[in-house]
């Protein structure tokens, strides 16, 4: 029975290892790649080569960054007393766009799941506690996903951050602008009566 | 593939792509399940964010008969489980109760009676319920209704009833207390206190409420952990993750 080469069936194989890619999918890529003219080819090779020779995670607020210190962290105008906690850099990017906010940010790389192992010691949870330690931050602004491991990673931060004399604050949650109320699902309802607002 | 119903707990969930998450659910009538949730992940998905660890929902799967993952299609939220923005210990507590659950059973498995004891631990623990009370009561239960009950008042090695009267030898490997003359030779063996023996019997009998009203001392309930960490680590065949969490639980 014919085979792949050695070399297409080890590019096949890096191919599979990327996530919701499974052996057929793999076979496609590699096909493409033959087909592609070279230049192009290896652009995708370098590209793959500097993402991970240039890109590292910022040493402050372990956002994606080519430098020590991420373009968030370098802005002067940024506000250095207003701290935002995200679980990952893509959900940085997400509040970036939102416009809203502009303080800092701190990336957890990730949540705090026992179920999976992880704990607090497997996050940048310390390094996070130094930065406040450090006194300029007035607020840390918990924004977390809201799940059940979300809020418990919230949680255990918030706790950790008790002696401090920060205010600890977490986004709100509720009914989304433009919705109507009659269909606006009971849990949703729930936490935006839980977290109502001095109108 | 028939459309099955069931009510279920939200026991592990795994993303499986940008919009999809792998779950397996603890269901009341079909036991343990694996499936997947097409577009879980996004805003407006058919579940309305009722998956999420240790809630609560009525679930519809369509069943495969293959070892393929169950399809899941519909997804209703009944309760969500708050404390975790509140209080980590019941959290962690929560947790436990969802590694046993899938440490224990095994899929397609079903037990109605397990199901409704779990599903009246996450409600206490999300309320006021003692933690500690509460995780033990749930650890023996699930024990006794899964077959693995550790025998607390006849020796594990002759059947003679042994008596809980100072200190009591309690054989890991043979599941339960042992009398002086089956105890030598035997490995893995503790003593427990005679208190810690008939604590131990009050929230293992299911057919009383009375440990609601127990009250133990602090060191009974190290004493009891430990002798629990170890007769489930032996019985796992591993060290559950959440018992390295649960430390304080004791205190």
């Amino acid at each position: 029975m014919a085979q792949f080469s050695a070399t297409l069936a080890n590019l096949i194989n890096h191919f599979a290892k990327l996530p919701g890619i499974g052996q057929k999918s793999a076979e496609r890529l590699a096909y493409h790649v033959l087909r592609v003219n070279k230049a192009e080819a290896l652009a995708l090779a370098d590209a793959i080569r500097d993402v991970r020779e240039n890109l590292h995670y910022c040493q402050q607020c372990y956002f994606l960054s080519e430098q020590d210190l991420c373009e968030i962290c370098r802005d002067p105008q940024r506000d250095p007393a207003l701290l935002c906690i995200v679980e990952q850099p893509r959900d940085v990017i997400a509040l970036e766009q939102a416009g809203a906010y502009r303080g800092l940010y701190h990336v957890l790389l990730g949540r705090i799941a026992p179920l999976e192992g992880i704990g607090p010691e497997n996050l940048t949870i310390n390094a996070l506690i130094q930065r406040v330690q450090k006194g300029e931050v007035r607020e840390v602004i918990m924004a977390t996903n809201p799940t059940v491991e979300g809020d418990g990673t919230a949680l255990h931060i918030a706790n950790a951050l008790a002696d401090f004399p920060v205010q600890v604050t977490r986004l709100a949650r509720g009914i989304t602008t433009g919705s109507i109320l009659e269909y606006t699902n009971r849990e949703i309802l729930a936490d935006a009566l839980t977290g109502r607002q001095k109108f | 593939m028939a459309a099955e119903k069931s009510l279920a707990i939200v026991v592990r969930m795994v993303e499986f792509s940008e919009t999809s998450l792998v779950v397996s659910l603890f269901t009341r009538d079909f036991g343990k399940i694996g499936a997947l949730a097409k577009g879980a992940r996004r805003p407006k998905s058919a579940f309305e964010g009722a998956l999420d660890l240790l809630s609560v929902c009525r679930v519809v799967f369509l069943h495969k008969s293959t070892d393929a993952l169950d399809l899941l299609t519909e997804a209703k939220l009944v309760r969500r489980f708050r404390a975790g923005a509140r209080d980590l210990t019941r959290l962690y507590a929560g947790y436990y109760v969802a590694e046993l659950l899938d440490e224990l059973t095994h899929p397609g498995d079903p037990h109605p009676d397990l199901y409704d004891a779990a599903e009246q631990a996450l409600a206490e623990l999300d309320g006021a319920g003692s933690v500690t009370a509460v995780a033990l009561r749930f650890e023996m239960t699930a024990l006794r209704i899964l077959g693995h009950m550790p025998s607390l008042s006849e020796c594990v090695g002759c059947g003679k009833p042994v008596e809980a009267v100072g200190r009591v030898a309690f054989g890991m490997l043979e599941g339960g207390v042992l009398c002086p003359d089956c105890r030598p030779g035997k490995r893995q063996v503790v003593s427990i206190s005679a208190e810690g023996v008939k604590t131990l019997q009050g929230f293992a009998d299911a057919t009383t409420e009375a440990w609601r009203g127990q009250t133990v001392h602090p060191k009974i309930w190290g004493e009891l952990r430990g002798v629990l960490n170890h007769y489930l680590a032996n019985l796992l065949g591993k060290k559950p993750k959440l018992h390295e969490f649960l430390g304080t639980l004791a205190e």
